[in-house]
């Protein structure tokens, strides 16, 4: 199946744009990164078997696309997050200091945290879109409720 | 009492991308293609490698000098102003029918035959953005771009291979398309389809 760009635009831009900032920390880079993730749903013409493939497949675009970006030759939007920090208008400050937490997060333990509790994955379709292993999944969850635990303490749960 | 869940996307709703996001991706995905270099790098001395970015001008303290360029999307002439930085990044802004400026922006690196890399010079910038296009269309039918020709080459196939020849009057290029699977070009001889991809 395919779905329009703008349909999946309207339901999915701001998932693709969490996930992307998520990694490269930058809200230039992070738009940039949604734009070009649509371009190649469009440019690709894949056929999906449903429509929880096709938020999987741009979602893991998205990400590899971020990842590519941090590992950029040339990258040069190098906007610190904290400049980023004060534009933003957070609920609670508990919700700032979560943010804030998160974004400190070694990366590979920072997406697998986000792709959970965010996007609501699962173990396995964490691994399949970030092609690794379930183990490895469950490792880098882990470690990253751990290191959350450490720094936000009662703020943050002891789940499953 | 909220879960674990519950305030991590409390606090991760803050992200959001203020619609600023242009949706005229098929216009977009010509001009992307044109910033990325799909010929192999056997026909050349040095590896040349191009990336595009849409929508974003990157902020940059490098500075540049500005230019007009001619840009030729799927056939059409396009007047576009080309920056070139002295690291190999670049930004083209183009009006678009909503008279606004589109910008795009990119870089671009060569690999030296040693294996070092280097910023691509501001002509090595320019050759790849009027490289030819290939563009696969919703009926079906599968078109080559080259400065103002059209060339419709879906019936040239044979076994998913299609070999073309182009010339804009002063060069010629021999072009080697393996069909949805990329395409390379010599102005010397047509490559053949296992050396690339």
């Amino acid at each position: 199946m395919r779905q329009s760009v703008q349909e999946l635009f309207e339901k999915y831009q701001n998932n693709l744009y969490a996930a992307a900032f998520n990694i490269c920390k930058n809200t230039e880079d992070a738009k940039d990164i949604v734009q070009e993730t649509f371009i190649q749903y469009y440019s690709l013409r894949k056929e999906f078997d449903n429509e929880q493939n096709i938020r999987a497949w741009l979602i893991r675009v998205a990400i590899n696309k971020a990842k590519n970006i941090n590992r950029s030759f040339w990258r040069k939007n190098k906007k610190p997050l904290e400049d980023y920090m004060e534009s933003l208008t957070f609920e609670t400050p508990e919700s700032e200091e979560l943010f804030e937490t998160v974004m400190a997060l070694p990366e590979k333990f920072r997406i697998v945290i986000h792709l959970f509790y965010y996007e609501d994955y699962a173990i396995r379709e964490i691994a399949d879109i970030l092609k690794i292993s379930e183990s490895n999944v469950k490792v880098r969850l882990s470690r990253g409720r751990s290191l959350l635990k450490i720094k936000l303490q009662e703020e943050w749960d002891d789940d499953e | 009492m909220m879960t674990n869940r519950e305030k991590y996307k409390q606090a991760f709703s803050v992200l959001q991308t203020s619609g600023k996001i242009s949706l005229e991706v098929e216009k977009m995905a010509v001009i992307n293609k044109k910033a990325k270099l799909k010929a192999a790098a056997a026909v050349i001395t040095t590896c040349l490698i191009l990336a595009g970015g849409s929508g974003i001008v990157y902020a940059t303290d490098i500075g540049g000098i500005q230019r007009t360029i001619q840009l030729w999307i799927e056939g059409d002439q396009t007047n576009a102003t080309f920056e070139y930085n002295s690291d190999g990044s670049y930004n083209i802004s183009i009006p678009s029918e909503d008279g606004e400026t589109k910008e795009y922006g990119g870089g671009g690196i060569a690999y030296e035959p040693d294996g070092t890399e280097r910023p691509l010079t501001e002509d090595e910038v320019l050759e790849q953005l009027n490289d030819p296009e290939v563009a696969y269309k919703d009926n079906g039918t599968v078109w080559v771009y080259y400065y103002d020709q059209k060339i419709e080459i879906t019936d040239k196939f044979e076994d998913d291979i299609c070999y073309l020849k182009l010339s804009n009057g002063d060069e010629t290029l021999y072009m080697t398309i393996k069909y949805q699977n990329g395409w390379c070009s010599s102005p010397h001889k047509y490559e053949s389809p296992n050396s690339f991809n």
